[in-house]
This record gives structure tokens, C-alpha cells and sequence, in this order.
């Protein structure tokens, strides 16, 4: 009962305090892209991304509302740093969808044209908004009406302590510790460490503190009183180590978070002998793994022999026919095959063949020496070799597991596409080889052999492509370069590079973000210059925005819906091949 | 007889020139819309050359640029492609997106592209000497390349390159100037528009706004209708379909050239 009198006049003394509109509200989910568009043609700097900010505190005058309401404290407010441009969740400062939609557009108008830091707001945002009314007419209207609203209906605005919501404010770093860090140290990967999370879009402000001490944890009981044998068992109680649901419901809230140092995995490892049956899948490596180098785009130079790659092979795979689920697809496939005669070619001036030519007949004719003419008036198509070597690298990290139906997981719909594409290759008679990987950290770049470039397509390859299993991570740049070695030392006068991949490139340590693009970026460019065509497909929806950055606008195609997979693939690729 | 508008970005008609005096071929690559075409043609009236432009495709053979025997009713008679009767006759072909053609259609260019300067008509039996005035002229749009289709390295390196973009900020005003007659303010506002636009990159959108779209918009409005009506037509639904960007690009308009 209490709570519900406490949300009851926590939602009543809100309303009373807040100016914003919420039916008008406009919300930056809806306005990503263009906003990102529109920031990049106002000059904005495009390995930035646009992220939704936190709030933040900010010492006002507040009125008596405001403080026996406890707003007038924090502000979402519109910044930027090395890494983004970071802007409110949602906008509804002004009655009408149309200012608000604008108030954001202003807001990245000005981020692009601003250098703001702690002693320069004011004139800094001041010259700015000069500049863009000069520069654009259009923002005149609302720049008029925002202002004439805001201070008939925010009389706080008259204190320039207090934020203006048509201001662009210094990074959050500058104010305080940013949530940016990167974990250097890489060497005690605990493996199969995979929890369930969440992510939290916003930027939080953050602060760490020395939990590694293990006698900080106050213990009280009465030693009289313990009555049985017991163990002492060392739990520190500063973490929890149950998933709690309302993780990011609580983030969110949270002005500043506080980081341990301590690794948190607390579950209970077991470790125990298994009796392993006799067909159980063996993970053979083949050999000690090879180190490559790895893209810092800080340094803006090679970290040498950073990642190990550790290429393996399953054993223990039995081979099976084209699965009954995938004959149908595979059927229909095969008729476009053969529609698109993809793999014939036509031939002329031939002593026999299917057609007469007509113009060499013609050309028969109209020769005044008709006794020297060699009569070949056929025209006839040939089996032709395309010259052609495709490499398929297919993402097999955890992210796979994710179910699309309740019966079918992205894994699932990876494999039958690999099965059906492989067929069509092998039809088409293309080179082609077959690999997977998933990483995790530097240390550990798995990177199975499904098939390569000297073994058949046979019932042993279908076997090991339904082996395949999630792994752990997506460390993109390594195997990119690892497969790109790979395809080098091919003969075939064009090579394809072809990734299969369900999202971007991320691992456990600084890999994730910026750091993975741009190592990924590197290593498709050095894949282009050895002359090898780098193609992704991918079913992640949020992949527009790296995608292109990554493998430029001809370089990729998403798929919005995984079950389509298998035969869009094939498709793909022979619009890709075609024509050569 | 008309002189055809061409403003020259840097030293193009220059080493032109100097590549027809030589008897060089000369490749363009350059986005559309950036004034390829109307260069060559340019160069055509400058030298006094004709031009005989073929604009190539996945099914131009080489028959197509060389010449065919064709049928009448006196029997068959041979008809010179547009090569042969510039590699005749003397002037300038222009192939225009040779990228589009086969690679076996391109090959029968090498003879003539290097210094024998001859072409082999294999069907008539004749070698003919490339008149003194011939010059092979090709182009490509670097967008627009299938992923595996490419131009031969042996191809490319028959030729002087010439590199051409849209033009700066100055020269595409006093283009859009001359073309349409529109006022230098407005011309101003357009090539800032432009320039803006050219900011997205090859994963924003397939192609920014060319010249030749500004030129067309310039010409709207000064045949009455608004900036932003022109714009509108001219500079962002001929640009793309996707719903975003659209937006984007209205929005950016708007900005300039306020709705009402």
C-alpha cells in the first residue's frame, strides 16, 4: 500500500514539476539514422556514432517543487567525445512533435559545428547558434519560437548555471570519470565465461573501487553458538552472483556506477571426469596455432603477433546425404542454375554445334573466295571454368545460438545455408573452401576447418557442417586475415572472401566497439590489396550502420530474415559471379 | 556551328591535347554527371575531330564497335562500326562505362591502343592503319563496378589516365551560371547544398548530386518554380528511394530553402 501511495505522488509531484510534453515526444530510437545521416552531411565525422546520453548532475538554484520533488538535479544533455555524439533518449520540450523532432536536428546541427569544453559554453554555443541561423534559414523559425517558449516556460533559463536544452554541453569525461576504459589485461581468459546481459545504450558516468581485498567483508557471529562441525567457506558478499532481471532498469537510474576490480564470475566451477562416449566430436587441433598481428587504430599501428589463431579440425564426424528439409530449396536452386547457364559459355565458328551461326554464315557468303572459307558455321555452348576461388567464413559465435523460432536457432539456418550453398558450388564447379570461427580474447581464435581448397565436396564435409557448434566471440579482424592467407595462395584468377555473420565484430576485451571495426576494416583492406574481393551477408538488423564502413556499399547484403538464409545465399552469389 | 560549354577543372584540356598530338588513348574515370561526356565532345569541337561515342554494355560485342556484314537485296555488304570508321575515317571514339563490356569485346582495343595502332577486321581480312587523327577515347564511373567485373589490368595500362571529380566550389557556380542563367546567390547556395550532400560517402548513398542535377535544378528555377520545389525534384528524389535519406535530404533542403 505505501508503495503504491509512493508512485502515486511520485508520478502526481513529477507532473507538477515537468514542462516536457509527452504526448509529443519525440524519441531518438526512431530518428537514428537519419539523424546520423544528417550528421554526416553537415561535415560530422563518420567513424563517430550517435548514442543516447545519461544524465547529468548539475548544481542549479532549484525551485521548492523541484526539490521536495527531487528534479532540477540532472539533465540529459547533448555532448560529444572522440568516440560519439550522445544525445537525449527523447525530446518533448515544446507542444508539437514537429519542434521537437527539429529540436533534435538542431542539436546535431550544432554538435557538428561546436568546440565546446568547461570555460567556453556560453560563447561557444552563442557564436555557434549565430553561425548556423546564418547558415541556415530554415532553423530560423524554430530557433525564434524555441527560444520564446523556453523562457516564457523555463524562467530558470535567466541563470546561465542552469542548462539550456538548445546548448551543446563539454564530453562527460570532462566532468567527471567516464565509463571508458580498456582492460589490458588479456592473459587470464576464463573460459566459457558466457553470462546472460544485457546492454545498457547509455553513456554512464563511472568510478572504480579496490574490492580486491578479501578481508573487508565484516563477519559477526558468536563462536559459542555454532553447535555443529562446520567449513569455513570464503564468500565475499560485496557481489552478487545471480542474474538480476532489473540490471538495466536499475543502471539507467543509477547516476554514477561503481566498478570492482574483481572478476565476477562467481558461479560455482565444477570440475569432474565424464565418461565420454566413443562417437563424442573431438576438437583436434592442428598444430600450436599461428600469431598474427592485429590493428590498433589508437596507436594507429600493428600490435605484431598479437592474436593466435588455432586452426582445428572436428574428428569423429560421420557423413550423411543432403538433409530431407533442405532437398526442396536445393531443387529450386538448382533451376535457377540451370535457367542463368552460369556455367556455359558461348562458342563460335565451330565445324558442329547445337545452332548455325548466322552471321558467319553470312560472312560464308559474302566471301568472294568461298573454296578457302573453313566451313564452321555452328555455334555451340560450352562448359566453362570461371576461374574462381570462394572462401566462405561463417561466424559461429555464441550470438548464434540465439533462437529465431522456438525450433530454429541462427546456428541452425547458418549450417543449411552452408549445406545448400556448398551444393550449388559444387555444382557450379567453383573452387571452394569452408571455414568457421569464434575467438575468445587475443589468446584464442578457434578457426575449424569445414572444408578446404584441395578436398572434395562429399557426404564427410555435409557431416561436419552439421557438426558445427556455437563458440564464443567474434574477434573479425583475425579471421579475416587468417583467411585472406588462405585464398593468397590461390591460383584462380578471382577470389572471393565471402562472410557469413549475425553481427559485428566484438569480444570479451577492448575488441568490442570502435577497436574491432577498425581491426576489422584494416584486415578487409588488406584482403582487397592481395587483390581478394571481401563480400559479408548478414542477418544482424542493427548492421547498417557499420556494414558499409566496414566492406563499402557494393561490399555487403543483410537479410533481414534469417529463415531465408539458405536460399538467398546462392543468389546472391551468382549475381556477385555473373557476368564474368 | 555552336561551341559546346566546357569549363575546365585543371590542366584536362591541356593533356588532352598534348595525349592527341601524341597519339595516346586517354581513360576518364569520374562519377557521373562530372562532365566526362560533355568534355570529350568538347575536345572533339576543339580538335576538329568527330566523336563516335558507343556507350557500352554486357552485351556489346565486338562486332558492335568493329562492323558486320549486313543483307539488301543486292546480296551482303559490310558496314564499318563506329571503330573501324573513326580508325578509317579519323576522329575521336569514345566508349563510354567500358567497364559494361565484355572483357573479349575489350581485347580487340589493345592493337589499336598500343603503338601499332591497327586494327584487324578478321571477317573481311583486312589490317587497316589507324588514320592520322584517330584517337581512342574510354571512360568509367569507379561506383559503378560489379564486384568481380573489372577492367584487364592489360587494358588499363594502354592508356594515359584522366581523373575527373565534380568541380570546385567556383567553377561548378559559374557552370550552373552559364548553363541556366540563375543568380550567382542562388547559384552559391546551390553548390553549398551540393557540396553538403557529397559529404555522405558510399555507404549513405549510391551516388551524390552531380553537376549536371544542379544545372537542372538551376534551370527549374529560373523557369519559375521554387528553390526548394527544384531542389526537391532535382537534387533529392532523383537521388534515392530510401525513406531516410529522403528525409534527410528534404530536411537539409528545408534548412537552405525554407518551405514557404
Amino acid at each position: 500500500m505505501d508503495e503504491k501511495v509512493g508512485k502515486l505522488w511520485n508520478s502526481f509531484i513529477t507532473k507538477k514539476v515537468s514542462h516536457l510534453y509527452e504526448d509529443e515526444q519525440i524519441f531518438f530510437t526512431h530518428k537514428s539514422r537519419p539523424l546520423k545521416l544528417f550528421y554526416h552531411i553537415l561535415g560530422g565525422d563518420k567513424t563517430k556514432d550517435i548514442y543516447i546520453t545519461d544524465k547529468r548532475s548539475i548544481k542549479t538554484t532549484r525551485t521548492f517543487l523541484e526539490q521536495i520533488s527531487g528534479a532540477g538535479k540532472t539533465f540529459h544533455l547533448a555532448w560529444q567525445d572522440e568516440k560519439g555524439i550522445y544525445l537525449p533518449a527523447s525530446l518533448a520540450y515544446f507542444p508539437s512533435k514537429k519542434y521537437n523532432e527539429i529540436h533534435y536536428y538542431w542539436l546535431v546541427a550544432m554538435i557538428s559545428h561546436i568546440n565546446v569544453n568547461n570555460q567556453n559554453i556560453v560563447e561557444e554555443n552563442i557564436i555557434t547558434t549565430n553561425l548556423l541561423l546564418k547558415k541556415y534559414f530554415g532553423f530560423g523559425d524554430f530557433y525564434k519560437y524555441a527560444q520564446k517558449f523556453l523562457t516564457q516556460n523555463y524562467p530558470q533559463l535567466s541563470d546561465p548555471q542552469y542548462p539550456n536544452p538548445l546548448w551543446i554541453y563539454p564530453s562527460m569525461a570532462n566532468s567527471g570519470k567516464s565509463l571508458d576504459f580498456d582492460i589490458e589485461d588479456e592473459v587470464n581468459a576464463t573460459e566459457n565465461k558466457q553470462h546472460k546481459r544485457d546492454t545498457l545504450t547509455m553513456k554512464k558516468k563511472a568510478n572504480q573501487i579496490d574490492d580486491t581485498k578479501e578481508t573487508d567483508g565484516l563477519l559477526l557471529f558468536l563462536p559459542e553458538s555454532v553447535l555443529s562441525f562446520m567449513e569455513q567457506v570464503s564468500v565475499d558478499r560485496q557481489e552478487n552472483d545471480s542474474y538480476d532481471e532489473d540490471a538495466i532498469y536499475n543502471a539507467e537510474e543509477l547516476d554514477e556506477i561503481t566498478l570492482g576490480q574483481k572478476d565476477p564470475n562467481l558461479s560455482a566451477r565444477v570440475k569432474m571426469d565424464l565418461d565420454i562416449k566413443g562417437n563424442e566430436l573431438i576438437e583436434y587441433p592442428l598444430g600450436k596455432g599461428i600469431l598474427i598481428d592485429e590493428w590498433d587504430y589508437k596507436k594507429k599501428s600493428y600490435l605484431e603477433k598479437y592474436v593466435l589463431i588455432q586452426p582445428h579440425v572436428t574428428l569423429n564426424v560421420g557423413p550423411i546425404k543432403l538433409p530431407q528439409r533442405l532437398i526442396k530449396t536445393m531443387k529450386k536452386i538448382q533451376n535457377e542454375l540451370d535457367l542463368i547457364h552460369l556455367d556455359r559459355i558461348k562458342r563460335n565458328y565451330l565445324p558442329y554445334g547445337d545452332d548455325i551461326n548466322i552471321n558467319t554464315w553470312i560472312d560464308y557468303k559474302s566471301d568472294k573466295n568461298q573454296s578457302n572459307y573453313s566451313q564452321k558455321f555452328f555455334e555451340s555452348y560450352e562448359k566453362y571454368t570461371r576461374n574462381m576461388s570462394t572462401l566462405i567464413l561463417a561466424d559461429v559465435s555464441l550470438s548464434t545460438e540465439a533462437g529465431i523460432t522456438q525450433e530454429i536457432r541462427v546456428i541452425d539456418m547458418i549450417k543449411d545455408s552452408l549445406m545448400v550453398f556448398a551444393e550449388s558450388l559444387y555444382k557450379l564447379k567453383d573452387q571452394f573452401s569452408i571455414y568457421t570461427f569464434s575467438s575468445v580474447k587475443n589468446t584464442k581464435v578457434n578457426f575449424h576447418v569445414i572444408k578446404n581448397f584441395k578436398e572434395n565436396y562429399n557426404d564427410l564435409i555435409r557431416g561436419r557442417i552439421e557438426a558445427i557448434k556455437p563458440g564464443y566471440y567474434t574477434r573479425m579482424g583475425a579471421a579475416v586475415r587468417e583467411s585472406s592467407k588462405i585464398l593468397n595462395q590461390q591460383q584462380s584468377q578471382n577470389k572471393l572472401l565471402l562472410i557469413l555473420s549475425d553481427g559485428k565484430p566484438n569480444d570479451v576485451d577492448r575488441y568490442d566497439g570502435r577497436y574491432g571495426i577498425e581491426d576489422t576494416k584494416k584486415a578487409i583492406e588488406e584482403a582487397k590489396k592481395k587483390g581478394i574481393i571481401p563480400f559479408c551477408i548478414t542477418i544482424d538488423t542493427d548492421a547498417k550502420d557499420y556494414l558499409p564502413y566496414l566492406f563499402g556499399k557494393n561490399g555487403y547484403a543483410l537479410i533481414r530474415d534469417p529463415k531465408k538464409l539458405p536460399k538467398v545465399l546462392p543468389e546472391i552469389y551468382m549475381n556477385l559471379t555473373k557476368g564474368n | 556551328m555552336s561551341k559546346i560549354y566546357y569549363l575546365p577543372q585543371t590542366n584536362e584540356v591541356e593533356l588532352f591535347k598534348a595525349a592527341a598530338s601524341m597519339n595516346l588513348p586517354v581513360l576518364i574515370k569520374g562519377p557521373t554527371g562530372c562532365g566526362k561526356t560533355r568534355f570529350i565532345e568538347a575536345m572533339g569541337e576543339e580538335l576538329k575531330r568527330d566523336v563516335y561515342t558507343v556507350v557500352c554494355h554486357d552485351d556489346l560485342s565486338a562486332a558492335d564497335l568493329i562492323g558486320r556484314h549486313l543483307i539488301d537485296e543486292n546480296g551482303t555488304y559490310w558496314q564499318d562500326g563506329p571503330l573501324t570508321k573513326a580508325v578509317r575515317n579519323g576522329g575521336i571514339c569514345y566508349l563510354d562505362e567500358i567497364i559494361e563490356a565484355r572483357k573479349d569485346t575489350t581485347v580487340v582495343l589493345h592493337s589499336l591502343a598500343d603503338y601499332r595502332r591497327s586494327l584487324s577486321i578478321d571477317r573481311t581480312g583486312e589490317t587497316i592503319e589507324a588514320h592520322p587523327d584517330f584517337m581512342l577515347v574510354v571512360s568509367y564511373n569507379p561506383g559503378y563496378q560489379n564486384i568481380l567485373k573489372g577492367m584487364k589490368p592489360s587494358t588499363k595500362q594502354r592508356f594515359i589516365s584522366l581523373s575527373f571529380s565534380y568541380p570546385d566550389q567556383k567553377v561548378e557556380q559559374e557552370i550552373i551560371i552559364k548553363e541556366s542563367g540563375i543568380s550567382e546567390q542562388l547559384a552559391q547556395k546551390l553548390v553549398m547544398i551540393a557540396g553538403e550532400i557529397r559529404q555522405l560517402d558510399d555507404s549513405d548513398i549510391q551516388e551524390v548530386v552531380s553537376t549536371r542535377l544542379l544545372v537542372y535544378a538551376a534551370k527549374l528555377i529560373t523557369g519559375g518554380f521554387t528553390p526548394y520545389q527544384a531542389c526537391i525534384h532535382c537534387l533529392v528524389e532523383s537521388l534515392s528511394d530510401d525513406h531516410d535519406l529522403l528525409a534527410v535530404l528534404e530536411k537539409v533542403i528545408s534548412l537552405h530553402f525554407p518551405k514557404s
